[in-house]
């Protein structure tokens, strides 16, 4: 890793080294056997896949389970490969080793227009900055679930991975039964030849272990048994009766339990705290101070036999807190800060088309509107938790984590041992929307555990901490401009926003070695904005990358779920002035990008959206690209007692090949209801750098009354999977948004739509 | 203390004040409920005691106390699901599945209690929280469970009902 980073370092200065890096071949993923848990009886093929003696596979599974099905998805593309049935391949987590790391996530990130970038077709630029950002990305190799990438990145290594396993034990058999391998087939787990003679993968395994396997040729998709199907997934079985094992059900033996109290202005820190009203309590073991790690905030910890005593105990505790040095944040601050610097009009171009200035000018018909989005909290189900253990200079760490390599990088920092002392457990993540990528939570187990002589700790957040010490979904406000001429056309879209950077405030909390003195335009803060596929003939996308103070990271679509608000939402209000229907409008906008208009035909087919409409309903569309897939939805809307009720959402998706369409079915269901909650009624504040939010009640998700029936329909599709965990999750306030405009004619510029009870 | 849970008498040496929530997961190892909120709002800590949906995170163990508590872990039997259970998996209900425990025992409370529930019945009493956004599946689960058929809306009323993907 150093000589690599060196060579990174390199970069530019250094010409002949990168020439010279450049050259060497794709590095592969195949990975060698060692890298696999050696288990009794269990063979290792590569770095993915061992066979067990009954013939079971087993497959490496280095990305985090947290709802979206990824555990199923990946194991399909195995078994499919090995053409063993789903039910004979078993996930184990996967080591630390660079070929798990997510290649996909990174190269997604780099700012192309998708209209550039279409497989088949992209322009020179895109390949080769893909190509240079794909191979960093695999020198990194940080393993992170996250960015809807892991089926779009396990695509190409994981089936050369099973399907080399698979040519090793074919190979095998016609070396020991002296016949050729175009005459053996495999099924079910058995390699056979039409004279009858037959042996299962368990028994050809130690032999295929030492074949190598020749050509190495993935199946044909007409020959696709698995992928495609709408597979049960392997982990609901246990998460119906109890058994499913999340951070918190960690139970080992002579654990005790932590509950915490961060300073509640974020970036404080506490003063010097009496411990005694905590010690004197029953159960309560001790006091510790935590500093402030990867980004988190300063507080006070009590460890206790139980948790609900540990947390007694810190309730008990009267802690001085002290606000941050650079001063109070304060969202409605914030928040005027953000229209000046909009309205400034200045920021870093992503993207710019035609002569926008003069079209701008000349214009007959302009609208011209100030979008605004808010910070918002993760909330996830699970509240933040992490277990840990340090005695003998080793450290162990059980963990939901969607980041398990850089968990251990923070682990060995805090505890001060190499990385190799520290073994990382990945659990079921009881939701992880983004916020399961930072590590200030296992800093902190560890920090705590160091102090508990030995014993296994779990550290739990308590709710409040939970939604008050987040990485927020960053607040954004946008100027927008959309103007079109005398006969109606579309003419100009500018837009510039003002809104934190995320990408480069993450690496600076969890990759350090990386963090760089340059800034760079942060995509993630833009995207949804500057990549749109409507053919205005002049454009310009600019985002200021503001700096507030106020902690920010990965809420599930990161960018997309505030900038298809403003750009789906001022797109509606340029249809409306040159009176066009929605779609109709749309569809003129789309000629030239086909997949993009076959979407929106199916969701406004589906929905029926030309069709007569109920009394007292209105219909609203969006309709926006993420994360390499394009998804419609056209949402039904009334009012009920004032209140918006979204009655149905239908959507429809282009995400590439389909793997598994009951897990893609799930994901729209889930991102629709997700970001409803946030379109609904999401909503931070924070007041003298203390988040008023606390708790459910007063951050509001839907409940199952309030919950719209959601239909999925998928266009099939031959291109390499895009993602599905959050492509759904930017359309939806957009699109109930354009619902309420046509039912009430009140345009909601910000979110949430529905203003809080006072 | 002495509970009855899912028909065993157990053994807790806990504070009576203690949530049974954190009885059931601390000092007796259930950790098949589980915590999310702390004040009732989320019922992921829902079990049932005598057959009612309780959230046992404001539940003092000591006022459960001689009652029949059933968790999660007590809802099939051993090698056999309960309905709810079956029809949890045949309708894939689950994705994170961290509700899911909540659900299912608040499912169960009401099945006791209305053996056909309307989605009305349904609406009322899930109120559990569920940040997948699995609702749609948990009440096809029951009617499903129950042997019911809800009323089924599309976004289309005006079309006949068509099989989505």
């Amino acid at each position: 890793m150093k000589r690599r980073t060196l060579l990174l370092a390199g970069t530019g200065a250094a010409g002949t080294l990168i020439v010279g890096w450049s050259v060497l071949p794709e590095r592969s993923r195949l990975g060698a056997p060692g890298l696999l848990a050696k288990v009794d009886g269990e063979v290792a093929l590569n770095g993915w896949i061992k066979i067990a003696p009954d013939g079971m596979a087993v497959l490496a599974m280095p990305r985090s389970e947290m709802g979206q099905g990824v555990h199923t998805a990946l194991a399909m593309l195995a078994a499919e490969e090995l053409d063993l049935p789903l039910s004979s391949v078993r996930i184990e987590q996967a080591g630390f080793d660079g070929i798990y790391g997510n290649v996909a996530m990174f190269v997604g990130s780099l700012p192309f227009h998708p209209l550039e970038a279409q497989e088949g077709a992209k322009t020179a630029r895109v390949r080769l900055g893909e190509w240079f950002v794909g191979k960093v990305a695999r020198e990194l190799g940080v393993n992170a679930t996250g960015g809807s990438s892991s089926v779009a990145d396990a695509w190409g290594p994981l089936r050369v991975a099973a399907a080399t396993a698979r040519a090793c034990l074919m190979g095998a058999a016609s070396l020991q039964w002296r016949l050729p391998l175009e005459d053996l087939k495999t099924r079910g787990g058995v390699v056979s030849h039409a004279s009858g003679q037959s042996a299962g993968y368990g028994e050809l395994a130690k032999f295929a272990a030492a074949t190598p396997p020749g050509d190495v040729a993935l199946k044909d998709r007409r020959d696709w048994r698995l992928i495609g199907q709408p597979a049960p997934r392997m982990d609901v079985p246990a998460k119906v009766d109890g058994t499913a094992r999340f951070g918190m059900d960690v139970r080992l033996p002579g654990m005790v339990f932590a509950s915490i109290r961060m300073c509640p202005m974020l970036g404080g820190s506490p003063g010097r705290v009496e411990p005694a009203p905590a010690l004197a309590l029953p159960g309560v073991r001790r006091v510790v101070q935590v500093p402030a790690y990867a980004g988190g905030t300063a507080g006070v910890a009590v460890v206790g036999d139980t948790w609900w005593q540990a947390d007694r105990g810190a309730a008990a505790l009267d802690i001085p807190w002290h606000q941050r040095p650079a001063g109070a944040l304060d969202t409605r601050a914030i928040a005027q800060a953000l229209r000046r610097t909009s309205a400034a009009r200045d920021g870093f171009v992503f993207h710019e088309r035609g002569a926008l200035a003069q079209a701008e000018l000349s214009a007959p018909v302009k609208v011209t509107a100030v979008y605004e989005a808010p910070y918002l909290a993760h909330a996830v189900l699970e509240p933040i938790n992490c277990t840990a253990r340090v005695a003998d200079g080793r450290v162990e760490v059980w963990a939901p984590t969607q980041v398990p390599g850089l968990a251990r990088a923070v682990a060995a920092q805090v505890a001060r041992v190499p990385e190799d002392a520290v073994d990382v457990h990945v659990t079921y993540l009881g939701g992880g929307f983004g916020r399961r990528l930072e590590v200030d939570f296992v800093a902190q187990a560890v920090r705590i555990a160091m102090d508990c002589g030995g014993a296994p700790v779990q550290l739990i957040w308590p709710r409040a901490e939970d939604i008050r010490h987040d990485f927020y979904r960053p607040m954004h406000v946008a100027h927008m401009t959309a103007t079109a001429d005398a006969a109606g056309k579309p003419l100009s879209l500018r837009i510039d926003s003002a809104g934190d950077a995320i990408t480069p405030r993450w690496i600076e909390r969890t990759l350090p070695a990386l963090a760089s003195r340059v800034e760079l335009p942060d995509k993630t803060a833009a995207e949804g904005l500057f990549d749109l596929p409507y053919a205005f003939p002049h454009q310009r996308m600019a985002h200021t990358a503001t700096r507030m103070g106020v902690p920010v990271g990965f809420w599930r679509s990161v960018g997309h779920s505030h900038n298809a608000f403003f750009s789906e939402c001022i797109l509606d209000e340029l249809a409306h002035a040159l009176r066009k229907d929605p779609v109709v409008f749309r569809r003129e906008l789309l000629a030239h990008a086909p997949r993009y208009l076959a979407v929106l035909e199916l969701a406004a087919l589906k929905s029926g959206w030309n069709e007569r409409r109920v009394a007292g309903r209105a219909f609203g569309v969006a309709l926006h690209e993420s994360f390499g897939s394009i998804v419609a939805q056209v949402a039904q809307v009334s009012l009920e007692a004032g209140r918006p009720k979204v009655h149905g959402v239908v959507c429809a998706i282009d995400c590439g090949t389909v793997v598994n369409p009951g897990i893609v079915r799930q994901q729209m269901e889930s991102s629709v209801v997700f970001g409803l909650s946030a379109a609904l009624a999401g909503r931070l504040e924070i007041r003298g750098g203390a988040v008023q939010q606390s708790n459910y009640p007063d951050h509001p998700v839907v409940h199952l009354a309030q919950a719209p029936v959601v239909e999925t329909w998928i266009v099939p599709s031959t291109r390499a999977p895009g993602g599905v965990g959050e492509p759904g999750v930017p359309p939806v306030a957009p699109a109930v948004a354009n619902a309420l405009f046509a039912l009430t004619g009140v345009r909601h510029r910000a979110l949430p739509l529905v203003a809080p009870s006072s | 203390m002495e509970l009855q849970i899912n028909g065993r008498v157990m053994k807790a040496d806990a504070d009576p004040a203690m949530p049974l929530l954190w009885v059931l997961r601390d000092v007796l190892g259930m950790t098949g409920t589980k915590f999310g909120c702390g004040v009732a709002a989320c019922g992921a800590c829902t079990v049932r005691v005598d057959g009612q949906a309780v959230r046992s995170c404001v539940t003092p163990a000591g006022s459960v106390a001689g009652k029949q508590i059933q968790t999660i872990e007590g809802l099939g039997q051993p090698g056999r699901l309960h309905a709810l259970q079956a029809a949890w998996i045949a309708e894939q209900v689950p994705q994170c599945g961290y509700c899911q425990s909540g659900m299912l025992m608040a499912a169960a409370a009401l099945l006791e209690k209305k053996p056909r529930p309307t989605d009305a019945d349904i609406d009322e009493a899930m109120t559990n929280i569920c940040r997948c956004g699995t609702y749609q599946r948990v009440r096809a689960a029951i009617h499903r469970a129950a042997g019911t058929r809800p009323v089924a809306p599309t976004v289309r009323p005006a079309a006949r009902p068509e099989k989505a993907a």
